[in-house]
This record gives C-alpha cells, structure tokens and sequence, in this order.
C-alpha cells in the first residue's frame, strides 16, 4: 500500500478503533447470547428439562425424588459362581419389585369422566 | 444502500414478529353445548387436577426412570459382561438386554411427547375461552400416556423375561458344575 493510500486510510482506521471497546463488548454479549440460546435448545430437545425437578411448578414433590447413587449393583468384576449368582438373584429381585410394584401411568386420570369434562352433567 | 438496509431490516422484523404471533390451532371437533358448558364449569377444577398430575408425572417419571436405569447399568449390563468374560454363553440374556435398552429409549421419548403435549398444550390453554382446544389437548395427551403405558408395561415384561432367563442360565449353569 502507498503512501497516499495510507494517508486516505487513516481517517476510517482511526475511527473504527475508537469503538474498539464497545465492539468488544458488544461481540462478547452476542456471543454470550447465542451461546444461552443454544444451552437452552439443548436442555430442552436433549429430555433435560423432564427431569429437572428444580423447575417451579414441582415444588411440591421435589423432595420425594429417589436418589439413585445409593445403590450400589452387582459388582462388575469377579468370576460367576454360586454365591455371585445367588447375590445378583436377591439384587435383581429387590429391584424388580419396585419396578414394578405400581401400574406406572395407567389408569384412566385424564378420562373426560375424571376431569368432569364429558356430555353427562353427572360426569 | 439506505434502501437496502431498510429492506433487510423490514425482512428482520417481520421474522422476529412471526416468532412471537400465538399459534391458532383450528378446532376439528364440534362438542355439544352441554359439554361446552361442564368444561367452562369444571375448568378450574380440572386445570388443577391437570397440575397436581403433572407434578406426580415428573416425580413418577424420575424415580421409575432411576430404577430402570439402575437395573440397566448396575445390574444387567454388570452379569452380561461377567458371564462374556468367563466364557459362558448368556447370548439370551444380552439379546433381552438389547430389547430392554431400545424400549428404555422408547419411554424417555414417549414420556418427552407426554409433557410437552400437557406443559405447552394443555396446561396452557385457558378452558373457559377455548374449551374446544382444550377438550382436543387433553384428548391428545390422554392418548400420549397411554403410549408410555405401553412402554412401562412392555419393559415389566422385559423385566421378568430377564429373569426367567436368567434362571435357566443359574439352572444349566449350577447343573454344569
């Protein structure tokens, strides 16, 4: 670039790195901002925000929620003989019991007659 | 320039407007007025049961979700790898396995549909205004959990074909020593 050039340059040059700041901030909070964007696109596509029990409206059953690092399984190592089989037997069991102990979303809770929203004035 | 510029910022606003316009959802179904009336008169009394199942749901959804996945991780996939180890077959075994993760899979997706079908849908929409939509919405989610019905109860049955395998491989095993 010549001399001449440089000069002609200069001006737009000079202005633009007065706001050198100010763009800094300003790329800083859009990056910010579409990064949040997607965080949030994930939380929900991904099953996330399902299972957050820390969202307002379950308030009343967070409490209830049961933490699943206490147990411990069937061991992963070891050889498969009778006392390892007997052990996974009374495991397994156990957990199948509460598994299936309850009729996990059934019943008719979201029938017309349940919710008092059907033809008859008696429903 | 200018008027390039006036372009593509009227282009950005009617975007961003679009975003925001509500939805209207044409009603399909005519209801009679008897109907139309026990909604708007039992509206409040059903959004609240709609809420209180709602919360039972996700509780429901996390603990029943925690223990099939425990079954999974600590306790199938843990014998499956043992018994691969030690040379021992349990092909049976790890084919139901395979069953049991797709159809874990398919619950955490019905379960997604099933709340986002209440929380954005159904609890949203006001049962006095629009009793038609809402009557649609919780028709909509009814048949939505009763897919993850099916899911729950397929993984049940899962559940005790693992184990009746499992006996038979503690059987041919414990008659093989």
């Amino acid at each position: 670039m010549n001399e001449e050039n440089r000069i002609a340059e200069a001006p737009r040059l000079r202005d633009w790195r007065q706001h050198k700041f100010m763009l800094l901030v300003g790329l800083t909070i859009f990056v910010s901002l579409v990064l949040v964007v997607i965080s949030l696109q994930l939380y929900n596509s991904s099953g996330a925000a399902q299972l957050d029990l820390s969202r307002p409206g379950y308030k009343d059953v967070r409490d209830k929620a049961n933490h699943s690092g206490e147990f411990a399984g069937f061991p992963a190592s070891g050889p498969i003989d009778k006392e390892a089989l007997d052990e996974f037997r009374k495991l397994y069991d156990e957990k199948l019991e509460e598994a299936t102990e309850i009729d996990s979303f059934g019943g008719d809770v979201l029938s017309d007659r349940a919710l008092g929203i059907g033809t008859s004035t008696g429903e | 320039m200018n008027h390039r510029r006036s372009t593509l910022l009227a282009i950005c606003i009617v975007f961003v407007t679009s975003l925001f316009v509500p939805q209207v959802t044409q009603a399909q179904v005519a209801l009679p007025e008897v109907q139309l009336n026990n909604i708007r008169q039992n509206c409040i009394a059903a959004q609240t049961t709609l809420n209180q199942l709602h919360s039972s749901d996700a509780l429901l959804r996390v603990n029943q979700g925690s223990m099939y996945l425990d079954i999974s991780t600590k306790l199938m996939a843990r014998l499956n790898s043992r018994i691969a180890l030690d040379r021992l077959g349990g092909v049976n075994l790890a084919a139901i396995t395979v069953d049991y993760e797709r159809r874990l899979d398919a619950f955490r997706s019905s379960y997604k549909e099933y709340e986002e079908s209440m929380s954005s849908r159904t609890l949203k929409v006001d049962c006095v205004e629009r009793p038609v939509e809402f009557y649609e919405n919780v028709a909509a989610s009814r048949e939505k959990r009763k897919r993850l019905h099916e899911d729950t109860r397929a993984l049940t049955a899962l559940l005790h074909a693992y184990k009746a395998e499992f006996e038979n491989f503690a059987k041919d095993f414990e008659g093989g020593e």
